[in-house]
């Protein structure tokens, strides 16, 4: 019954048949296939996101999510480059399908500025693994230690804050949502792990307009829950993160009393039979 | 080891009688026997009713079942129950039956939630070892993967149940209840060619139907295609072909070709996140074929396999709540007669899964 | 000598190559927008407007997008050439587009853009021809030429970006400011030509 053999992506739509070289495949999500590829310019590279057509559902149905779902996410970028909140820019977008109404591929696809530095997550991962093999760690570099990580995550909620200032929730914030750009040129000189760098908000493929404090409370605790599951020994420097959020705009005071009710209810209600 | 299995959550009453031979070879299913209550076309089943019908058929049903598991009282090792989550009242009766059984024979009770039985049941049957589960009945609707010793829920509904919103539809439009009014809309569906524009509600990895069947509910009755005369046109095959409205076989396929992607594009969402290749699907809806063929090109495409079970373990049974209360039985777990209650509520995730060490 | 730059633009087809030549000064604007209008199939071109036009960048989005459409059968307007002017748009009206980004009579920086869509159209085929037909200056398409000629106030008017901060049109100033902003309008630029129609 079970016929477990290895994946093999489906082909690139049009006009990326001709890109030489190929795009490189990074990651498959369950809707994207994410490729690194170049941009118009062929000295810059880019990120490529194709939503492949979903053979398992209606061919009318299929293009209709899928061409709102890429134009949605566009959209959200191109309103934050606008506002001047550091995401990934929009360099070029194909959301109508290609051959006819109802014919072969009713994909879509986004060419995106591409971002150079790594996931907060693995900044954080290689952090924690850091400390934790220190065998003899003095108190001072403990508390310098986490000043610097303090620090990040002031900046990851002055991030968040101006995403949210600028009236969108990003619907699936965790640490692999952020990027860390290294500033060009020099870097500290630390032994430790390097947390300079600008806060790049990614994968905006659950994004949407808002200005609700629930949504904005939500995308919030997610991030929380994220940091509690996946960095243990970075969770009691949260509230930095909190902070940052804070100070960036107006609005943060209410989202944040909203997140108070968020965290006691958690993200879902109690199921009835 | 002898387990026997009452489940009445629902609308079907079920007793199963499940063997886990000492030597360690497969478990054998005994028997499996089921009676349903089916109310009229254009209405639901109430609670007070469901708990009568559990009642004057739970002693006929356990009869039966030791019957053709050719066994007495005395071989059975323990008396697994549903503790929930389900309707009040149903639950209630079987859970009086149980203790009933309990005090006469001298045998343990377990209580078993009812989720973690239908995804205990589809990994025995179907040898799925470690699948993304799909949950999707009357009551429920869930996606479902374990990590350590939980069943944990990644997405679920925000309101009513995928089934519930199809049950709903079939009153709408008197559809018959009889066997079940999922499997009467699935049959009108075939017929349906005309894809009607429905609201399409998936956040993140939950999903919502109350949009939808609002909607479809709508449409029905503007389209003037909902009550009891309209049904009599069902089973004549050129019924509304002449003109260009939808038909009441549109709006039922137009309603499962949204759910059901909607449910395909959370499982899929769960598979990507946890990086699993197996879909399981139990419960009733779960018998759906078009859902099942839907789940299968997603899990193809993503170079996995789908499992599901037929009617006899997909649909509620009571062999289900045999398997896994015999598998907490088996570790020492079971229900005090003072703690044989049962709850409505009752989530997937706080069960301690102490029979799975992986 | 024209100073005509063929691209080999990434992603399209090596058969399609893009030629582009930027002119300063032009003399003969009215006559090569009479002939657009007749649909002189030898005038057939993309004539835009340069003072509507920031970078290279803004403009091989526009180019990019037009071509892509024509591979897939979805132009909007006439050919491939008025679509590239079509598409430098934010918004779904082609006659206002031509108002906004095309050539007028008046028009003294162009840029001229041909695509290959037949094989007689070749790099020396539209030098020779751009040479006869345009009364101008050639100078190189590039960014510090562009940063001279682009009317920054009517380009944000345009795509209605007025509350942007406006890079500073000289190049002399050229703080990280200054740059930033720049960088920030060339990409809302670039992001709107990408969303038109969607």
């Amino acid at each position: 019954m079970a016929t477990l053999d290895e994946y093999k992506p489906p082909p690139l739509p049009a006009p990326f048949t001709n890109t030489n070289p190929p795009p490189i495949l990074l990651t498959q999500g369950a809707e994207a296939h994410l490729y690194k590829t170049t941009s118009l310019n062929p000295s810059t590279p880019a990120a490529l996101k194709i939503r492949p057509t979903k053979p398992y559902r209606h061919p009318i149905l299929d293009r209709r999510l899928t061409r709102s779902r890429i134009v949605q996410e566009a959209r959200c970028l191109v309103k934050l480059v606008k506002e001047g909140v550091s995401v990934p820019a929009v360099l070029a977008l194909d959301c109508e399908g290609q051959g006819g109404e109802e014919a072969s591929w009713g994909g879509a696809w986004l060419l995106m500025e591409w971002i150079e530095g790594p996931v907060v997550r693995v900044v954080l991962e290689q952090w924690e693994a850091w400390m934790k093999a220190q065998i003899h760690l003095e108190e001072t570099v403990r508390i310098s230690e986490e000043d610097r990580v303090r620090g990040l995550m002031r900046r990851m909620g002055e991030t968040i804050g101006a995403l949210h200032k600028a009236g969108v929730v990003h619907g699936d914030l965790t640490t692999s949502n952020l990027m860390l750009q290294p500033f060009e040129g020099e870097s500290e000189a630390n032994d430790s792990v390097s947390m300079e760098g600008k806060i790049i908000l990614i994968d905006f493929g659950l994004a949407s307009q808002s200005a609700q404090d629930e949504d904005r409370a939500v995308d919030l605790y997610v991030m929380e829950r994220a940091i509690g599951s996946t960095h243990p020994r970075t969770e009691p420097l949260f509230d930095s993160l909190l902070q940052g959020y804070r100070e960036s705009y107006k609005g943060a005071v209410s989202a944040l009393k909203r997140l108070e009710d968020v965290r006691l209810r958690g993200r879902k209600r109690s199921m009835l039979g | 080891m002898i387990a026997i299995g009452m489940e009445g959550s629902a609308n079907k009453v079920g007793i199963g009688i499940m063997l886990h031979p000492t030597d360690g070879s497969e478990p054998r299913v005994l028997a499996n026997v089921r009676h349903t209550y089916n109310s009229p076309p254009g209405e639901g089943f109430l609670p007070k009713d469901t708990a009568r019908h559990h009642r004057a058929w739970v002693v006929k049903l356990v009869k039966q079942a030791l019957r053709e598991a050719r066994i007495s009282a005395d071989e059975v090792d323990c008396i697994c129950y549903t503790k929930g989550p389900g309707m009040g009242a149903p639950l209630q009766s079987i859970a009086i039956a149980a203790r009933m059984l309990s005090l006469l024979w001298g045998k343990e009770l377990v209580g078993v939630n009812h989720c973690v039985g239908h995804i205990e049941m589809g990994r025995l049957i179907t040898g799925a070892t470690n699948p993304v589960v799909l949950y999707v009945s009357g009551g429920n609707t869930q996606v479902i993967a374990y990590s350590s010793q939980r069943y944990r829920i990644f997405g679920e509904t925000l309101d009513i149940a995928v089934g519930n919103c199809l049950d709903r539809f079939a009153r709408t439009l008197h559809i018959p209840n009889d066997p079940a009014p999922g499997y009467n809309i699935e049959q009108l569906a075939k017929k349906g060619k005309r894809l009607v524009d429905l609201p399409y509600v998936v956040k993140g990895m939950d999903c919502s139907f109350s949009g939808i069947l609002a909607a479809v509910d709508a449409l029905a009755s503007t389209l003037g295609l909902a009550g009891a005369e309209q049904a009599q046109n069902d089973d004549d095959d050129d019924a509304d072909t002449k003109n260009d409205k939808p038909t009441r076989a549109d709006l039922c396929f137009s309603l499962q070709e949204t759910i059901y992607s909607m449910l395909v594009e959370i499982t899929e969402r769960a598979m990507a996140h946890v990086g699993s290749k197996q879909v399981l699907i139990v419960g009733g809806v779960g018998s759906n074929v078009r859902l099942q063929e839907m789940m299968g090109i997603m899990a193809r495409d993503r170079g996995g396999s789908v499992f599901a079970t037929d009617e006899r373990f997909c649909i509620d049974n009571g062999i289900m709540i045999a398997q896994a209360g015999m598998l907490a039985f088996r570790e020492g777990l079971t229900t005090p007669l003072k703690e044989s209650t049962c709850t409505q509520r009752f989530r997937t995730d706080e069960v301690f899964v102490k029979w799975r060490q992986d | 000598m024209a100073q005509l730059e063929t691209l080999a633009l990434p992603h399209l087809p090596s058969s399609l190559p893009v030629h582009v030549a930027l002119y300063c000064d032009v003399q003969n604007s009215a006559f090569l927008k009479q002939q657009l209008l007749e649909g002189n199939a030898d005038f057939e071109y993309a004539l835009v407007d340069a003072s509507m036009v920031l970078t290279r960048a803004h403009a091989t989005a526009a180019i990019f997008r037009a071509v892509n459409d024509y591979m897939n059968g979805r132009l909007m307007s006439r050919n491939v050439h008025s679509e590239i002017v079509f598409s430098l748009s934010p918004a779904n009206n082609i006659a206002d587009s031509f108002r906004k980004f095309g050539i007028a009579d008046a028009t003294k920086d162009l840029l001229v853009v041909r695509v290959s869509v037949s094989p007689e159209i070749t790099h020396e085929s539209v030098a020779a021809h751009l040479a006869t037909a345009i009364q101008g200056t050639s100078v190189p398409f590039d960014d510090e030429t562009l940063s001279e000629v682009s009317d920054i106030t009517k380009i944000k008017k345009a795509y209605k970006l007025g509350a942007l901060p406006s890079p500073s049109s000289k190049t002399e100033c050229n703080g990280t400011a200054d740059n930033d902003a720049k960088r920030r309008l060339e990409l809302s630029l670039v992001g709107a030509i990408a969303l038109r129609g969607s």
